[in-house]
């Protein structure tokens, strides 16, 4: 809250500004023991209102917001005082920090006295005598997290195994969203170590009984994740067996996990030579994605790239500068530039020079698609410039080495409406067609009836929009579904109050 | 506890000795007795059952299944190779890792020919994913990139290149894929140069078309309606169907269009 004062000050009193900021106290930010204390007031508060979504979505906001600088003392610190000291879960936790803890503890001689306080603030603490397994499962949560970042991925897997396990004994909705949260850790931490296939089946068990509690999150998560681990050892066909059978359900309950959901379909379509669909899924992730998740939104605008490319459109120079964007997309933007030219050579080129990057992404195959494209595009050119040229020649610009090839090319070109032109096969000539008059067929009355149509239906779009008003008629899709679900869920906890008042 | 590998073996041997003197119908049976031997061992997938001879059981059981689709191609049988090659496709991918497993010399081979046979029959997508899970070095190997080169050649219209590699094609297994590709071929090359070409001599187009006598061509135009006049063929130009059609109106299409706009036209209060 300071800060924003604070920012507002700045514009308005230049000269003033170093005094002010002497009164106007900073508050620091808070300290990460401080709220991982109140996300425990949090969930205690969810689990007695029986509230699934809003408040776990703030535990989880305000973790996120702490995770930086929370230590493995901290987290020590939290069990210590949450759970009671015979609990089994706090033994395995504490242990599994312990490693963390002490390479810590030398890097951090300092903040130890700081801590030191808050230690002897949570000793005044005593733990409850039966901690509720959200508060069990929260601190899986964080221990899982902490390992990760200290990058200590056998542990963290252990740890989440051992967190599957306690989870499988309970069947409460409560649990469904950090639960999500595990699973994912859980996938990550495989991931980084590589074993991804080992933990297949263990996702297909959970995703099944996900869908049978109806535990919306949890499925959309893991169906995510398997599509994910499928697509790590590229086996296509099984993801998209998977995603056709799987059921989802109907309204997305996270936009991240939407997000996720449409680029591993984009990526899929786009494998499978459907490039308009593939093209549309991507476009969509793209729009959706948060601004932060710049890694996510790289992946996206390089398949995006490519599926324009594969569908002979190209995209745009200012895609590629886009500031934090740049730098990945260089391999790409060449790629652009030498498809668009239409230049065979370069484009050997630049495929081979990029071609490790490639292969990481695992877009190799569908560069090696774009080569037809290359020669379609340089054929193009070529046709458009010239009244009558030499297959000879044709086959020197578009660098194709035999020129029986070239005719057959050409040939499917003209064909396939690529190229308008008559080939001469005596003289071994390209003549490029008269340019028949656009206005003598029937293609403006099309055009404009197209236009006209379209117009029709924005009229009687927004017609029937201001005669139902908001919520009704038409269907809409909320961009932020909380306030509506909030909404309901008070309607429902008011209706349950007033049954139990009748009771 | 190892399992007796003895009668298994020994029918392989058999199979192997029928299969080299082409001997078609003994190699069924024998193949048929041999897969339920198959079913006795317990290394295989999916219940890879360690044992001493546990590997023993899985290349065996990996060659037996690599003769048989060899077999369901000189029987000309699809089906039976689609079968055995999504078993024989466990092998490659997951027991791949499997310590000690040596990799098969037909494994190039034996891919290169499942996405031979998913491009003759037009199933390009499959083809792209099967690509995919190919991994790096089977994908090197020359016949695989053949089989690639040739989806390309399809892709861009060099028909001729993808005829010459009939010619050039590795086995008898290829060539018999290879066939099935030609007529598609041919059908492709003739309504391109329907398109491209306002006439053509008799011998370009059997060179083309890769007919080998005149008789043949004079009756593959004839199939297609073109006119053959002093050895030439003409095609009908294409500017001509568009001038026949632009003559007449789409009167429908101006009606249907015509009363909706007094439609949407009424509407507006």
């Amino acid at each position: 809250m300071g800060k924003e004062v604070d920012m507002k000050d700045a514009p308005a009193d230049e000269k003033a500004k170093e005094a002010e900021k002497q009164p106007v106290a900073v508050p620091e930010p808070a300290k990460p023991l401080a709220v991982l204390r109140s996300n425990l007031r949090l969930i205690n508060n969810a689990v007695a209102q029986k509230e699934t979504r809003t408040l776990f979505g703030r535990v989880l906001r305000q973790t996120a917001a702490v995770r930086k600088r929370l230590s493995a003392r901290d987290v020590q610190a939290f069990l210590t005082s949450s759970l009671p000291a015979s609990s089994s879960v706090a033994q395995q936790l504490l242990e599994a920090l312990q490693q963390l803890a002490d390479s810590a503890m030398d890097a951090d001689g300092a903040a130890a006295n700081g801590a030191a306080a808050e230690d002897r603030d949570a000793a005044a603490l005593s733990p409850p005598a039966a901690p509720l397994p959200e508060v069990e499962v929260y601190c899986y949560l964080l221990t899982i997290m902490l390992l990760i970042d200290g990058k200590q991925y056998e542990q963290a897997q252990a740890v989440a195994a051992a967190a599957l396990s306690h989870l499988a004994s309970f069947n409460r909705r409560t649990l469904d969203v950090l639960a999500a949260r595990i699973y994912g850790y859980l996938s990550l931490a495989h991931e980084r170590t590589g074993s991804l296939a080992s933990i297949r089946s263990a996702l297909l068990g959970l995703h099944r009984t996900a869908v049978l509690r109806h535990d919306d999150v949890g499925a959309e998560t893991l169906l995510n994740l398997l599509l994910r681990n499928y697509l790590a050892d590229n086996l296509y066909d099984q993801a998209e067996r998977l995603r056709a059978k799987a059921q989802r359900p109907d309204t997305s309950r996270s936009m991240q996990q939407a997000c996720r959901y449409l680029y591993y379909l984009g990526r899929i379509r786009a494998v499978q030579q459907e490039y308009s669909e593939a093209k549309d899924c991507l476009q969509q992730a793209a729009r959706k994605a948060p601004t932060s998740a710049i890694g996510f939104r790289v992946c996206v605008q390089k398949w995006l790239v490519l599926v324009r490319l594969l569908l002979g459109e190209v995209p745009d120079r200012t895609e590629f500068t886009a500031p934090d964007l740049a730098p990945h997309l260089v391999p790409y933007f060449n790629l652009t530039q030498a498809v668009r030219g239409g230049d065979l050579a370069a484009f050997s080129a630049v495929a081979s020079a990029h071609e490790s990057v490639f292969r990481c992404d695992r877009t190799h195959n569908l560069i090696v698609r774009l080569r037809h494209n290359v020669i379609r595009a340089g054929l193009r050119r070529t046709s458009l410039a010239y009244s009558r040229i030499s297959l000879a020649d044709v086959a020197a610009k578009l660098g194709l080495s035999s020129v029986t090839d070239t005719e057959s090319i050409v040939a499917k070109a003209i064909r396939d409406g690529g190229i308008e032109g008559l080939i001469r096969h005596e003289e071994g000539t390209l003549e490029a067609a008269r340019p028949t008059d656009m206005y003598a067929t029937s293609e403006p009355q099309a055009a404009f009836h197209a236009r006209i149509a379209f117009c029709m239906d924005v009229h009687n779009e927004a017609v029937k929009a201001m005669r139902y008003g908001a919520g009704g008629g038409a269907v809409k899709e909320f961009e932020d579904a909380t306030a509506l679900r909030e909404r309901q869920e008070e309607e429902l906890l008011a209706a349950l109050e007033e049954m139990e008042e009748d009771d | 506890m190892a399992t007796d590998l003895g009668p298994a073996s020994t029918g392989f041997a058999e199979l192997q000795a029928a299969f080299s003197n082409g001997d078609l119908d003994r190699c069924k049976l024998l193949l048929s007795r041999l897969k339920l031997e198959l079913t006795k061992l317990p290394a295989l997938p999916p219940v890879y059952e360690s044992s001493s001879n546990a590997l023993q059981q899985l290349t065996l059981a990996r060659q037996v299944l690599e003769l048989s689709v060899f077999l369901s191609i000189k029987q000309g049988d699809e089906a039976a190779f689609e079968r055995n090659f999504s078993q024989l496709r466990v092998y490659y991918s997951d027991a791949r890792g499997l310590a000690g497993l040596p990799p098969s010399e037909s494994e190039a081979t034996l891919t290169a020919l499942n996405l031979l046979r998913l491009l003759v029959a037009n199933r390009i997508a499959e083809f792209h994913t099967e690509l995919e899970v190919v991994p790096p070095e089977v994908q090197a190997a020359a016949e695989v990139g053949q089989v690639v080169q040739l989806e390309q050649w399809l892709m861009e219209g060099a028909y001729n290149k993808v005829l010459d590699a009939r010619e050039r094609a590795a086995s008898d297994y290829f060539k018999y894929f290879l066939d099935q590709l030609s007529s598609t071929v041919r059908e492709e090359v003739a309504s391109c140069s329907e398109r491209a070409y306002s006439s053509l001599s008799v011998a370009d187009a059997a060179t083309m078309m890769m007919l080998s006598s005149e008789a043949e061509v004079a009756e593959f135009a004839a199939q297609h309606g073109w006119e053959v006049a002093n050895g030439r063929i003409s095609f009908k130009p294409a500017a001509d169907k568009d001038a026949a059609a632009a003559s007449t109106l789409p009167s429908l299409d101006i009606i249907n269009h015509c009363l909706d706009f007094a439609r949407e036209l009424e509407r507006i209060v």
